[in-house]
């Protein structure tokens, strides 16, 4: 005796099959859209100042410690001061529009109010003197910003994304006279360089204190 | 929660009792019970109470999840020269507390100090820090400090002010400022004393008082009749073999202690059994940190302790030391009661150390005790060799404070005085009870005063101006040996303050800017004017003015003028159970109250008392049993001539009977959330006449009781043998004591661990990080303590959360009590942090890897990723891990630390977090990381260099401000590493060894050096028999460096 329609036999098998796609979709839906890879990356917020880095360090080719001048000594490279900028716009577009809030800020003493762009996660503490003191390139975490009208975040600055590199960093490393160079590339490395010896740290007091 | 006891070995045959606290001793059951607990005070909820809970929180889960929010970067707009942002400068300045100046560094991030530390040029620190100063930038942030000038306590400004005072002035510059008074504290600024003369050229009728609650006035005028001078004894007690210390509390309380320990450490510092070490005599009515670390202790009421060093005096002129006509000054000196042996024993072994021995006095005790002392060490021969003198820095302090107050209190009251500045200080809370300073004050038509806080003093005062604190502003001062040296401010004034010398400027016709009265005065030294820059910017790079030290001399005391003095100084009644005393100290943690609002010093447990955030009567066992009290009664302690005061009596191990002890500087009313209401003011028992200590007080029950709250029953250690400790001849029979404590242990050899390693032991091949603490430098001092608080952001959570047991200090000194005496047992401290076992149970515990091994061995922990089920600190043998219970920065951490209705931690207390270390959360466990943001920094530091860390290069935060350097942190694989070295001595031994952890801690047993004449009851130790066999294996195994 059949009580249920012969269509329905299949049943079972479609609902397992069905679970199983909604299991893995439940996994993997949040595993791509909640990680930072998709929500940070990209971040490209609108700043006081539409300062271009593509004109400034692309077009013009100044050399990023111009600005970022601490980067070699110090934890922070620095967000530079209005007085770097005054340095030179007290000369150059004096009176461009874009440039009123670093006259004001220079003449009341006020700083910028600059949107942070590249987040650490919290509670981490990251040092830019030792990685470039090592010869980790602007370029690797920060991307092509020479070629960024607005400051954009490139790369998912979170534990996985750093671990990855500290546990391998050779391919990450390149001469040091070529840090600042956003366009190079492994195989312009002069003959016989090799990546130095370095070993990151991979235990939580590197990062977390 | 309950557990079952760890297994205890029973206590081995001839094994000395130690003991935490007299309830633990007296009542060894209970204590076992209540180790038992997992918390110290049970949790009452019900069934349905935790169903709510568990609902609220999982519907509070979601409530803080936002999107990440926008931060900002603030860039500077005109950069200032030489600072780097995130990277700390350090600069010379000086502090002054206890009445002197201690040169300090001062780390600085972008502007904002945040962390003390002593400095290596300044003879005064020598690169060590005291807890006074450690806690001086919390001091600093203090939110309660005073923002304001205040009239008649109403807000006003400094242009008032400035416009009334010159009024003032002008009118009492005709008759010289007769009816002006001045009343300062004791102070070595030359830029000071500069001004005073220049304002005596003004106004040459103006009378400048002194007031300080604790003086040195008896030490000076012991020096007075010693030598015809005022002079202060320098002890290099580094050369002493035998040391003699009457009242005295010269490892902590007195002047001079930083500079003292280091030299006292230095004379005891053991790398073999071979090695000569000091023995100290100490003799004082109350368990100081330095009666703790004596050899041999006598207790005596400080009342008897003039006819103990009379009859000393006495008994070392028996052994042909020429005292002259001191001799017969005390011929008939009569040794208090039961101090004969003891006297016997000190006097034959100075006698025998002449030129290598040292006897101090305290500064509580007479001048003709100081007078004697004096003598004593001219007799033998110490001078020049332990003694020497330098002249005293502040020449215009009078002899007697309290009576100068006085003469002051009866100008105002004969109505002599129009104005009077009070800079500094806070005389209507400290002063005596016979000067009535409150309502004389109020009588003063203008009374001004300067203070950091709206205190008790400024009530009364027509004004009220806030001073700046030192690290706000320009100073200078002399060191103990004349050092001049320098106060730069690190930061501006936070509250529009002024100090001390640009208010007393305002008396002369100088400028009162800071800067420019430390110039001119600095000017006058320089040897030219083209010479002065240069001069200048070198004073203020190293914080002194190299070479100005004064010339130590050797002083040799005429005994004749000893003599007459002695002659004419009449003994104090003796004490007993009919005649009472009360002696006064300053306080271990807040000395005399200057610092009256800082958490960090009220939270840091007393070294001896262990209590918290409370002083307490100090009363010996049988006192307190002959008056029928116990710990917690609050009694009252009356006088006559004084007033009656109320205080709560704790019953003290080594207090000396009939004598109870009461610390000054607490009982604030008026100075701000912390201060305010902790422990009992005893100000009011002083009288100008007795200062330091009276008899004849009757004391009586009244039958309340008052919570007090101590730490030294949290974290038993149950029964193990934890802080080791041996006599010297034991150590030199048997080198190996901390392992073997006798012939028969070592023959059956070391028991094996009883916990065997989990997996294979890990191999640590680049650097291995490791501690050794030797606990016979360690005094107990507490400085390590505050600087790991503020180095670490560590949190202070209030008196009843200690209570609880949620205190949060990373770095606890235990303190135990040995042997069998309630009235007199031996001391040991031991400092305990986190030991970064290799095999840590805490870690195999943690269900989400929160706290995990490093490659260099320390046990790190990530406190994001803690979810705190606690179970690492459940699992902690050594009860170093701290939790947080609540946010203690935010309103509820906030109400229960100031048991009031503070909604949020002050703005200016979040300026003294260090950057470099996480402020942690509610929720997350927490402990002592080696300083691993120290660690770090070097490391890359020495990375962006090129070279390798330096082999002693990184200090650990307490061992950097150590005055004992009991602390060393270092490489263990590094050959050069001090640490390595110490880690390999004999004296060391692995905290619970037997539990297998493998600590990387290593602790140094404790030697003590008592008298053979007072212990020849002792069998004398066996023959020591070599060839001890290979080291025991549940010792942890230093590997031999590469």
């Amino acid at each position: 005796m059949q009580i249920f329609p012969r269509a329905l036999n299949k049943l079972p098998l479609y609902g397992a099959v069905g679970s199983l796609v909604g299991l893995m979709g439940a996994i993997a839906v949040p595993w791509y859209y909640f990680s930072p890879k998709n929500l940070q990356v990209g971040y490209e917020p609108k700043q006081p100042v539409p300062y271009s880095h593509r004109l400034h360090a692309g077009q013009m080719g100044m050399d990023c410690r111009y600005c970022h001048a601490q980067v070699e000594r110090a934890a922070h490279a620095m967000v530079p001061p209005t007085q770097t900028c005054m340095g030179c716009h007290t000369l150059v577009k004096t009176d461009s529009a874009m440039l009123a809030p670093i006259r004001e800020s220079w003449e009341t003493g006020s700083p910028v109010e600059w949107v942070k762009v590249h987040k650490l996660p919290e509670h981490t503490y990251f040092n830019h003197s030792v990685h470039v003191a090592v010869g980790v390139g602007c370029v690797t975490c920060h991307g092509r910003i020479d070629q960024m009208d607005v400051v954009r975040l490139d790369q998912p600055i979170a534990m996985q994304w750093c671990l990855e590199c500290h546990r391998n960093a050779a391919p990450n490393l390149r001469p040091k006279d070529q840090i600042t160079n956003m366009a190079w590339t492994p195989d312009q490395a002069p003959p016989g360089w090799k990546a130095p010896e370095v070993h990151p740290p991979t235990n939580c007091s590197g990062c977390h204190r | 929660m309950k557990r079952a006891p760890y297994p205890t070995e029973a206590p081995r045959e001839g094994q000395k009792a130690v003991w935490k606290s007299l309830g633990d001793k007296r009542n060894p059951d209970a204590a076992k019970e209540a180790a038992k607990s997992e918390l110290l005070t049970p949790i009452t909820l019900s069934r349905r109470g935790l169903l709510g809970l568990g609902a609220a929180t999982a519907a509070l889960a979601t409530e803080g999840c936002i999107r990440r929010p926008v931060e900002h970067i603030y860039p500077y707009t005109k950069a200032p020269e030489y600072v780097i942002p995130g990277v700390a400068d350090h600069y010379a300045t000086i502090l002054s507390r206890r009445g002197e100046l201690v040169g300090a560094l001062i780390e600085s991030h972008e502007g904002r100090p945040t962390k003390v530390e002593g400095n290596e040029e300044h003879p005064t620190s020598l690169g060590s820090a005291d807890l006074l100063m450690q806690a001086a930038t919390m001091d600093l942030y203090d939110a309660d400090r005073s923002t304001s000038v205040r009239e008649k306590g109403k807000r006003s400004d400094w242009g008032a002010f400035d416009r009334a005072l010159a009024a003032i002035l002008k009118t009492s510059q005709a008759d010289g400022g007769a009816r002006v008074r001045v009343l300062v504290r004791p102070s070595s600024s030359p830029t000071l004393l500069r001004l005073r003369t220049l304002a005596a050229d003004k106004f040459p009728h103006t009378r400048v008082h002194s007031y300080t609650p604790i003086a040195e006035s008896n030490s000076r005028e012991g020096a007075r009749i010693a030598f015809g001078q005022a002079v202060v004894p320098r002890h290099n007690f580094a050369f002493a073999k035998t040391i003699v210390a009457l009242d005295s509390d010269f490892l902590h309380g007195e002047q001079g202690a930083l500079h003292a320990t280091k030299g006292f450490v230095h004379g005891r510092k053991l790398d073999r059994p071979s090695d000569p070490m000091s023995r100290l005599y100490v003799v004082e009515p109350s368990l100081t940190v330095t009666g703790s670390n004596a050899d041999e202790r006598l207790r005596l009421p400080a009342s008897e302790v003039d006819a103990f060093a009379r009859a000393l005096a006495a008994e070392v002129a028996k052994h042909a030391i020429e005292l002259g006509s001191v001799k017969d000054a005390v011929a008939d000196a009569k040794a208090p009661e039961g101090t004969e042996r003891f006297l016997t024993a000190a006097a034959e072994e100075l006698a025998a150390n002449k030129g290598k021995c040292a006897v101090v006095a305290g500064r509580r005790q007479p001048a003709h005790v100081h007078a004697l002392v004096h003598a004593l060490n001219t007799a033998l021969e110490n001078v020049g060799h332990t003694t020497s003198y330098a002249p005293v820095v502040d020449v215009t302090e009078p002899a007697d404070l309290g009576a100068d107050l006085k003469a002051l209190a009866d100008d105002i009251d004969q109505n002599k005085v129009d104005i009077l500045l009070i800079l500094g200080g806070n005389p209507v809370f400290d002063a005596p009870s016979d000067v009535k300073l409150a309502e004389q004050i109020d009588k003063v038509p203008t009374s001004i005063h300067l203070s950091s806080h709206f205190d008790e003093t400024s009530e009364h005062c027509t004004w009220h101006l806030p001073m700046t604190h030192e690290l706000e502003a320009w100073g200078d001062g002399r060191a103990f040996d004349g050092t001049f040296s320098i106060q730069q401010p690190l930061i501006a004034p936070l509250h529009d303050g002024r100090s001390v010398i640009e208010l007393m400027a305002h008396l002369t016709d100088e400028a009162p800017r800071g800067h420019e009265l430390v110039r001119a005065t600095f000017r006058e030294r320089a040897a030219t004017p083209a010479r002065f820059e240069g001069a200048w910017k070198t004073a203020l790079r190293l914080g002194l003015d190299a070479g100005s030290n004064s010339v130590r001399f050797e002083a040799h005391a005429t005994l004749d003028e000893v003599a007459a003095a002695i002659k004419k100084a009449p003994l104090a009644k003796s004490i007993g159970p009919s005649n009472l005393e009360v002696a006064f100290a300053p306080c271990n943690k807040i000395h005399d109250g200057a610092s009256g609002n800082n958490p960090w010093l009220y939270e840091v447990p007393d070294p001896i008392t262990k209590i918290v955030w409370d002083n307490a009567a100090l009363v010996s066992p049988a006192t307190a049993k002959a008056l029928g009290i116990e710990s917690e009664d609050v009694i009252s302690i009356a006088r006559d001539g004084s007033k009656t005061i109320e205080v709560a009596a704790w019953v003290q191990p080594g207090q000396a009977d009939n004598s109870i002890t009461l610390t000054l500087g607490w009982g604030r009313e008026n100075v701000g959330r912390y201060g305010n209401g902790r422990g009992f003011n005893v100000s009011p028992l002083r009288t100008t006449k007795a200062m330091d200590m009276m008899d004849g007080v009757h004391v009586s029950k009244t039958g309340k009781t008052y919570k007090l709250v101590q730490t030294q029953d949290h974290d038993r250690m149950e029964g193990r043998p934890i802080a080791i400790d041996a006599t010297l001849d034991e150590y030199k029979t048997n080198p190996q004591f901390v392992l073997f404590p006798n012939e028969e242990e070592k023959r059956s050899g070391s028991p094996t661990p009883r916990t065997l390693p989990l997996w294979d032991r890990a191999k640590y091949e680049g650097h291995k990080w490791g501690m050794t603490i030797d606990l016979n430098a360690c005094t107990g001092c507490n400085a390590c303590v505050v600087a790991c608080i503020a180095e670490n952001n560590v949190a202070f959570v209030g008196k009843e959360q200690v209570y609880r047991g949620r205190e949060m200090h990373w770095l606890r000194i235990d303190r135990y009590f040995i042997g069998e005496s309630e009235d007199e047992p031996e001391v040991a401290f031991q400092p305990v942090a986190c030991v970064q076992c290799e095999e840590a149970p805490c870690e195999n515990v943690c269900p989400v890897n929160a706290t995990i091994h490093s490659e260099e061995g320390l046990n790190d922990m990530a406190y994001n990723r803690c979810i705190g089920t606690r179970y690492c600190a459940n699992n902690c043998p050594y009860k170093v891990r701290r939790f947080n219970f609540l946010e203690w920065r935010g309103p509820e951490g906030a109400q229960q630390r100031v048991q009031d209705t503070y909604q949020e931690i002050p703005e200016t207390e979040k300026m003294a977090f260090n950057p470099n270390v996480t402020v942690r959360m509610r929720g997350v466990m927490e402990k002592c990381t080696y300083c691993v943001q120290r660690i770090e920094e070097a490391k890359i530091g020495s990375r962006r260099e090129g070279r390798a860390i330096g082999a002693n290069e990184i200090k650990t935060a307490c061992q950097q401000t150590c005055p004992a350097d009991a602390i060393v942190f270092g490489d263990l694989n590094n050959a050069k590493a001090e640490v390595a070295r110490l880690a390999r001595s004999d004296r060391g031994y692995a905290l619970l060894a037997i539990l297998g952890t493998h600590p990387r801690t290593t602790h140094l047993g404790k030697i003590r050096n008592p008298s053979p004449a007072l212990h020849h009851h002792r069998e004398a130790p066996e023959p020591t028999k070599p060839a001890l066999g290979k080291p025991p294996e549940h010792r942890t195994p230093v590997e031999t460096p590469k």
